[in-house]
């Protein structure tokens, strides 16, 4: 029988990204090609034109920033003109500009990219690296989003799934995810925390497990707190201290700054298990007019980081406080406590939170996993019909209409298991309305501005009468694949309108199949240029050879009992490698390379023979 | 005539040693002694050259000992070429000469550099550009450079006094100083003097040309040096004996890099320099013993 097909858990971080899968019944995570479990989210274009993925593209964000994508989680599926996206952009160092239906572009490479051909490149290193632990190609993967993405960023990230090459089985929340893969589906019934501390974003979600089913009835946190933070503290530390010492601010070197970033997020992640890292960077920079360069050399202690960062800590708690009073939920009814993310190995925020919650929190041994180990468990749980655990599709929040005042009107609550339809009787709210106008809202403020705006759409026609007389029936339909109807007819005379909402990441399917074409184009390019690549290093050292066995055979007497042609023979093939060499042709090069092994075999033959 | 060229060659050895081309430097001193056998400042720069870090192995593309060529087939181009530039792809001037494809047609690119010709008939070169430097150090002790003509010790404005226009002079005293020094195979010097001629003259196609075939030429050597661009560079040596090498905060920066798990070509993308910079700083970590190839 055939193997089946592996299937793949994918989280998709700001700032790191995993990929898992489950092996003999177990969920792992599949360590990428140089051997970590974290893959950075981050691309780049090298300044001599390679494109970058990963820790490699990390490496040189600091000395290459305008070539240098990071955080793309924090721009997809949002609008060019959101507050979000504005106040990104003020930190970004990359370019992003406006795409023509109010979407965005990121400038990378003298090409304009959409966000999810970026998060796909991510993917796509995350599938080649599960398809080199499979030694087989990989299609199918259940990725995770956090709690609060509305319909446009989970479509936009299923979008980057399918550029990549993956065909997205689900999109499923990341505390949820998380409690799978510490198996609270079978084991607990109730509500749980989750506090995702990563490297760039803070999540807090409430989530309340009942009989299998996960739904998340509280969700917030800051998206800008994570580990970058705790690395600022440790670099400006020593950034002072250095200043202090020689008078130079390296902060004004990006190498010597890239050098402090390493350095720095080591130091941090070493300060959770002993108590002191050396931070020993030599040569970090050359004093201004000459001389030798100067070492910086320090030891930095735990203490000192808690010290550092104390302010950073309590906002944790700060914003863990704030999340559950939004949901209305006490720290005492929660079941569990769960900590997510690389940043909850920190000694200091373990201790922060067993303060706050007064119990120990659940935390692995390695809480940044747990998030891709829970997709991976969904995924599996997807194909195997007898497994318990099936997590349902919902709306990840509630779609209503603006109602008079500004106000919203939910028809479909969040976490709503879909397919669903909902219908409700509106009514005038003017004397002698011709027109009613239904704008279609995703989110969950009371204020409709403040929610996201899928669509609008006008019912003329109605009966003059006052306010409150004429009545609509507003129909909300949402199929399987999550697109939503919406209609309104006037009940007397039935004169309807109706809008179709599909989630939209801001590409047309035409964007989409094209971005498609091209990545296939791509990955095919860099597997022939690699192919290329190989053979030609084998074509030089075997040239090489063949040199170097001509040149001793010319040496001997005799030409060392060659057989006469042997030399010319080799002559002239290593002409023919020469011309070859040349071209991009893999096939000639290959066959250049089995007539250049053929004159090696032949060239040392007799000295073989000879036992020389 | 031998003599005072000897002299001049021993100088520019000199000034190569202080820029750091150690290897460079040989060269001019061993020349220096084939012309001059009897000079004694050449024998002993020659020795103390000699003492010093090793030139590191040959490429096993260097010319292999000459010998006659079988009948029917192709003879070297031209006998008294200089060694073939060892271009990627390249498996040696023997190759080249014997087995490769016929370059007769293609004489662009073995044809020697053409030393522009000095006012008294005889080739000049970089020797006597700095000869001149060494003799207006000493007239004109307090120079202070003000502009790229300072740089050898010739104040803007008064090269007029070489026969030559200003900029045209000091352009073709680094075209002949950098032509010279590519017949001596110093491509490393070659380069940074056609930088400095970049940056005089930014349009000068000779110029241009020049750069581009010495900067191939050195990058495919310090290429070849490296070997295999995907292997993984490692630091032999303990944090405590690398703080007293002598490197500059770029090699800083590129050691910094190397832990185990970057190759030679991960390298070239992340130094956030050139690729000739950062092969360079990678051929000096290597001779130095500070890092092994992988």
């Amino acid at each position: 029988m055939a193997e089946p097909e592996p299937l793949i858990g994918i989280d998709l971080g700001t700032t790191n990204s995993i990929v898992a899968t489950v092996q003999d019944g177990q969920p792992v995570v599949i360590k990428n090609r140089t051997g970590q479990g974290l893959t950075p989210s981050v691309i780049a274009m090298a300044k001599n034109g390679k494109r970058l993925v990963g820790g490699i593209a990390k490496r040189q964000a600091i000395t290459n920033p305008q070539e240098t994508v990071y955080a793309a989680k924090r721009l997809i599926g949002r609008k060019f003109s959101s507050h979000e996206v504005q106040d990104a952009l003020r930190s970004l160092p990359y370019e992003v500009i406006a795409g023509q239906h109010d979407d965005l572009r990121i400038r990378m490479g003298g090409k304009d990219l959409s966000v999810p051909e970026i998060s796909a490149m991510i993917l796509q290193e995350l599938k080649t690296d599960a398809e080199a632990h499979f030694g087989r190609p990989v299609s199918k993967a259940v990725i995770t989003v956090p709690a609060y993405f509305n319909d446009a960023q989970r479509q936009a990230t299923k979008d980057a799934g399918r550029i990549a090459g993956l065909d997205v089985l689900r999109i499923i929340n990341e505390p949820t995810a998380a409690a799978l893969a510490y198996g609270f589906g079978r084991t607990v019934n109730g509500r749980v925390a989750v506090l995702d501390l990563g490297g760039g974003t803070f999540d807090v979600s409430v989530l309340e497990i009942s009989q299998g089913v996960f739904d998340v009835v509280g969700t917030g946190g800051d998206t800008y707190l994570g580990g970058e933070d705790w690395d600022n503290r440790i670099i400006e530390w020593l950034v002072f201290g250095f200043a202090k010492e020689h008078g130079i601010d390296l902060r004004k070197d990006r190498m010597a700054l890239q050098r402090l970033k390493d350095a720095a997020e080591k130091a941090k992640v070493e300060l959770s298990s002993v108590k002191e890292a050396a931070l020993n960077l030599p040569f970090i920079c050359t004093p201004p007019g000459g001389g030798a360069a100067l070492h910086l050399q320090s030891t930095l202690s735990r203490d000192k980081l808690d010290d550092l960062t104390s302010d950073l800590a309590e906002r944790v708690v700060g914003i863990t406080t704030e999340v559950l009073g939004e949901a209305g939920v006490r720290a005492s009814e929660l079941k569990e406590v769960i900590l997510v993310g690389g940043m909850s190995r920190m000694p200091k925020i373990v201790e922060a939170v067993r303060g706050y919650f007064r119990r120990e929190p659940c935390k692995g041994v390695h809480p940044d996993e747990v998030v891709a180990l829970g997709a991976a468990i969904q995924a599996y749980a997807l194909v195997q019909p007898e497994h318990e655990l099936l997590l349902l599709d919902v709306t990840p929040q509630s779609l209503g209409v603006a109602i008079a005042g500004g106000s919203v009107r939910r028809l479909i609550p969040k976490n709503t298991t879909v397919p669903t339809s909902a219908t409700e009787v509106f009514a005038t709210s003017k004397d002698f309305q011709r027109v009613v106008k239904i704008m279609v809202l995703q989110g969950e403020h009371d204020l409709a501005h403040q929610n996201e705006l899928l669509g609008e759409f006008v019912l003329t026609g109605l009966r003059e009468a006052p306010r409150g007389q004429v009545e609509i029936d507003v129909t909300f339909d949402i199929n399987a694949e999550g697109i939503v109807s919406v209609h309104a007819k006037d009940r007397e005379t039935g004169l309807r309108q109706s809008i179709t909402v599909t989630a939209s990441s801001g590409l047309t399917e035409e964007e989409l199949q094209r971005i498609m074409d091209e990545q296939r184009e791509y990955l095919l390019a860099a597997r022939a240029s690699d192919e290329l690549k190989t053979r030609r290093v084998e074509l030089d050292s075997l040239a090489r050879d063949v040199v170097d066995a001509l040149t001793r055979a010319r040496l001997l007497p005799g030409g060392g009992g060659l057989a006469p042609d042997v030399m010319p023979r080799a002559e002239q093939v290593l002409e023919h490698a020469r011309a070859v060499r040349a071209g991009e042709d893999v096939a000639a090069l290959a066959r250049a390379c089995e007539l250049l092994t053929g004159c090696l075999t032949q060239l040392k033959g007799p000295s073989a023979r000879d036992g020389r | 005539m031998s003599t005072q060229r000897a002299n001049q060659l021993i100088e520019a050895g000199l000034w190569l040693r202080l820029s750091g081309d150690s290897q460079g430097a040989q060269r001019l001193f061993e020349r220096a002694l084939e012309l001059d056998p009897s000079n004694t400042r050449a024998r002993e720069y020659l020795a103390a050259a000699a003492g010093s870090p090793s030139r590191g192995t040959s490429s096993p593309f260097e010319r292999p000992p000459e010998s006659e060529p079988l009948p029917g087939h192709l003879k070297p181009t031209a006998a008294g070429l200089p060694m073939a530039p060892v271009l990627e792809g390249d498996w040696g001037a023997w190759a080249d000469g014997q087995g490769g494809p016929h370059e007769s047609g293609n004489t662009a690119a073995s044809t020697p550099v053409v030393l522009p010709v000095a006012s008294d008939g005889a080739p000049a070169d970089v020797m006597e550009l700095l000869a001149r430097d060494v003799d207006l150090d000493f007239e004109e002790p307090v120079v202070t450079p003000s502009g790229d003509t300072d740089e050898y010790g010739v104040p803007e404005g008064t090269t007029q006094e070489f026969g030559l226009p200003a900029a045209e002079s000091e352009l073709d005293l680094l075209l002949r100083g950098a032509a010279d020094l590519l017949e001596l195979d110093d491509h490393s010097g070659a380069v940074d003097l056609l930088f400095k001629a970049k940056e005089l003259a930014p349009t000068d196609s000779r110029v241009e040309a020049l750069r581009v075939r010495s900067e191939q030429m050195l990058m495919s050597r310090l290429e070849n040096k490296l070997g295999d661009l995907g292997r993984v560079p490692e630091v032999r040596l303990q944090p405590d004996d690398i703080i007293w090498l002598n490197l500059d905060h770029r090699a800083g920066f590129v050691l910094a890099q190397i832990d185990g798990t970057v190759s030679y070509e991960d390298l070239f993308s992340l130094s956030g320099m050139t690729r000739l910079d950062t092969a360079r700083i990678l051929a000096q970590l290597i001779d130095e013993g500070v890092i092994a190839p992988g």
